[in-house]
């Protein structure tokens, strides 16, 4: 096998720098691939970083406690009959590697705001160089671009990245008026006739399912394949009290409760999460947009979205991939899954599987675009 | 978003909150600066430049400048408060609530009890505080154990731009007296803040950093302190918990006794003196409360018990630093 690289992971635009808080394996451990092997903390979030590779953690190149730049290399893996020579030219060369990678770093994520129109705005965040291909990511209820924080690297190699801050989320503006879906969906499609022309892959989570599929059956030309996961409007099951509860949340403790459904692992919602959430629920008119996209999602019988019909008629390849503890929307019986849709069940995950399993997510998400190449 | 300025959060509070609602006005010594002098209205903003540009948008009728009495003028401003505006009085230095001090504890604190609750006060004094700015003994004192030992007011101290603007907001629309309290070495640090309008409920703690060896308590500038000493802490292997109560009363007992329950070990920073401080303050309520829990000695970190000094090398002494807080941490858990 080749040498492969641990570095520091870059969670974000402002992240410039990450402290190794620890190390969840010792020098010469085997590892595999997936397997969480080192703590990365950033101002805003302390995460854990999955091996790209299976091997021999041959070399830890940055110890606890220290500080490196995004990018830099903390870690090295490769199998035993690596020379130690061969690991140590590897770190020389990488170093010299790195410091070139920072002058120009045309892959950068950077923040568009768009006007859409009767003064509103569409907040994205573009990755990659310009491309035919854009992979679009569509957050959840209460959600915004920071969804993909561990996800959007992964699909900038070969593609535009476009993650879309839905409209009464993130930075983008509240709808107005009644008829709040379809002006949802309006505003994002102008987002992306903007941000992303040229062929889409929608990656859509959740409350976002349901608008990539209304986008899909607008421009069914355009879109080149969807991944959904964990989406709204396979069935009529949705836990309708974790809506309510995080609209209601006004205060950290209750917000964490609410928050900590959303995982398998509860214990991973971080301080970071529940404080990045609380900020955008103070905003004002932020809690009346909330119920507004609330009503479109649920009523007394459940869920009100249905996209079966607009899946099966999709042309392009469809992945659903669902966290088998997921607690919010629940996995659909077999019969309500698209027959053209090939589905993954991601063990040990919650309704939030492409932050608690993100290597095996992003591996599915790639292996969909693929398919329509 | 924007990065801006502590001083510029708490600018943007007053103007959005004084456009929102036309009874916000606000009285002070140099609020407008050089008042009455052609083209220097607003040169100043107040001493520390928090209210420049305020008077120019909303005019002499809603912000205007007092004589140096604060006798007068915080007695001005509750009365203004009692018949339905809502006043925002601003003390250049807390130092001189000693001169108000009966405005403020026994007829603002007191209003609403002695009127059988029939009366609402809501007034907001902002006034700055502590050590750090060369000002000698009478300019630099951290009053808020004082004013957060009054039944009655609300006592709020923010740490970072983002709270100064959401607790000052929530301040204004309060109905009740609010003591809001601006360490002046914070003024410059820069934050992220949104653009619109959003409030930061009172009695709610901060968790501003996780960690599970020990719980750092700290108030005000006191905050980055301890964030620094927990930083430092790390590289040691130590993983500390930082905790911002933002607002000393009403105070979150209910997060400060979760986290030392979780914890176990408590320092506690404060920049006030030691004797009936909020370090002592919240050390006896954790001690009250939680004690089976707890697997050291409660640490308190506090200025010395003497006035703050002139020279700059025993003002820079006197005010808790990330030593002595890394110092504080160590002695509990190294033992």
């Amino acid at each position: 096998m080749s040498i492969e690289a641990v570095t520091i992971p870059k969670w974000g635009m402002t992240m410039t720098e990450g402290i190794v808080s620890d190390w969840l394996v010792a020098e010469g451990d085997q590892v595999s691939r997936g397997q969480e092997i080192i703590e990365v903390e950033s101002t805003k979030t302390t995460n854990a970083v999955e091996s790209a590779a299976s091997g021999i953690l041959r070399r830890i190149v940055v110890e606890v406690g220290e500080t490196a730049p995004v990018g830099a290399l903390v870690g090295v893996i490769a199998d035993a009959s690596v020379s130690d020579e061969d690991i140590d030219a590897f770190i020389a060369s990488f170093a010299g590697a790195n410091g070139a990678e920072e002058e120009a770093d045309p892959n950068a994520a950077s923040i568009r705001v768009i006007d859409v129109g009767n003064g509103a705005v569409v907040n994205v965040l573009t990755l990659g160089a310009e491309s035919d291909s854009n992979v679009v990511l569509l957050h959840g209820f209460g959600g915004d671009v920071s969804t993909w924080l561990f996800n959007q690297d992964a699909f900038a190699q070969q593609n535009r990245v476009v993650a879309v801050d839905l409209p009464g989320h993130g930075a983008s503006t509240p709808i107005q008026g009644d008829d709040v879906f379809q002006s949802l969906v309006g505003s994002v499609e102008r987002a992306l006739e903007v941000s992303a022309p040229g062929k889409l892959h929608l990656v859509a989570h959740s409350f976002g399912g349901a608008v990539a599929a209304a986008i899909a059956a607008h421009q069914p030309d355009r879109v080149a394949s969807i991944t959904l996961i964990a989406p709204v409007g396979l069935s009529k099951d949705i836990n309708k009290d974790f809506l309510d509860d995080f609209i209601t949340a006004e205060r950290r403790k209750p917000l964490k409760d609410v928050l900590e459904r959303l995982l398998a692992d509860p214990s991973k919602i971080s301080n970071d999460m529940i404080e990045g959430t609380l900020r955008f629920k103070r905003l004002e008119g932020v809690p009346e947009a909330l119920a507004a996209i609330r009503d479109t999602i649920v009523d007394g019988d459940g869920q009100r979205h249905s996209i079966g019909g607009t899946l099966a008629d999709f042309s392009g390849p469809v992945a659903l991939i669902w966290g088998d503890k997921d607690k919010i929307v629940p996995l659909p019986e077999a019969s309500q899954i698209p027959s053209n849709a090939k589905l993954s069940v991601i063990e040990s995950a919650g309704h939030m599987p492409q932050m608690e399993a993100s290597s095996e997510v992003n591996s599915i998400i790639l292996a969909n675009i693929s398919k329509s190449l | 978003m924007a990065k801006i300025s502590f001083r510029q959060a708490l600018n943007d509070a007053l103007r959005l909150e004084m456009a929102r609602d036309p009874r916000v006005i606000m009285m002070g010594e140099d609020l407008t600066g050089g008042a009455g002098g052609n083209g220097v209205k607003d040169a100043w903003g107040g001493a520390f430049g928090v209210t420049r540009g305020l008077l120019g948008e909303f005019g002499p009728e809603r912000i205007r400048d007092t004589p140096i009495s604060e006798t007068a003028f915080i007695g001005a401003a509750a009365g203004a408060a009692l018949t339905g505006m809502r006043p925002v009085a601003e003390l250049m230095f807390v130092d001189f609530a000693g001169v108000c001090l009966d405005q403020i504890v026994n007829q603002i604190a007191k209003f609403r009890y002695m009127f059988g609750g029939r009366a609402r006060t809501p007034l907001v004094i902002r006034a700055t505080y502590g050590a750090g700015t060369r000002s000698a003994a009478q300019h630099t004192q951290a009053f808020y154990p004082i004013f957060t030992h009054f039944p009655g007011l609300k006592v709020v101290i923010p740490s970072n731009p983002y709270d100064a603007k959401g607790l000052l907001l929530q301040a204004m629309r309060d109905d009740d007296p609010v003591i809001f309290l601006e360490n002046k070495m914070l003024y410059d640090t820069m934050g992220e803040v949104p653009d619109g309008s959003y409030t930061v409920p009172f009695g709610e703690a901060k968790v501003v950093r996780d960690g599970k060896d020990v719980m750092i308590v700290a108030i005000g500038r006191m905050v980055k302190i301890a964030e620094e000493a927990a930083r430092k802490l790390q590289a040691d292997g130590i993983s500390a918990c930082v905790i911002d109560p933002r607002t000393t009363s009403p105070l979150d007992e209910d997060t400060l006794i979760e986290f030392a329950e979780e914890i176990g070990r408590v320092v506690i920073v404060d920049e006030a003196t030691p004797r009936c401080g909020m370090a002592a303050d919240i050390s006896a309520m954790l001690a009250d409360k939680c004690f089976d829990s707890l697997r050291a000695p409660i640490k308190m970190v506090t200025a010395p018990h003497t006035p703050v000094p002139y020279a700059p090398n025993l003002e820079d002494l006197y005010v808790p630093n990330a030593d002595a807080v890394i110092k504080a941490v160590k002695s509990i858990i190294e033992r």
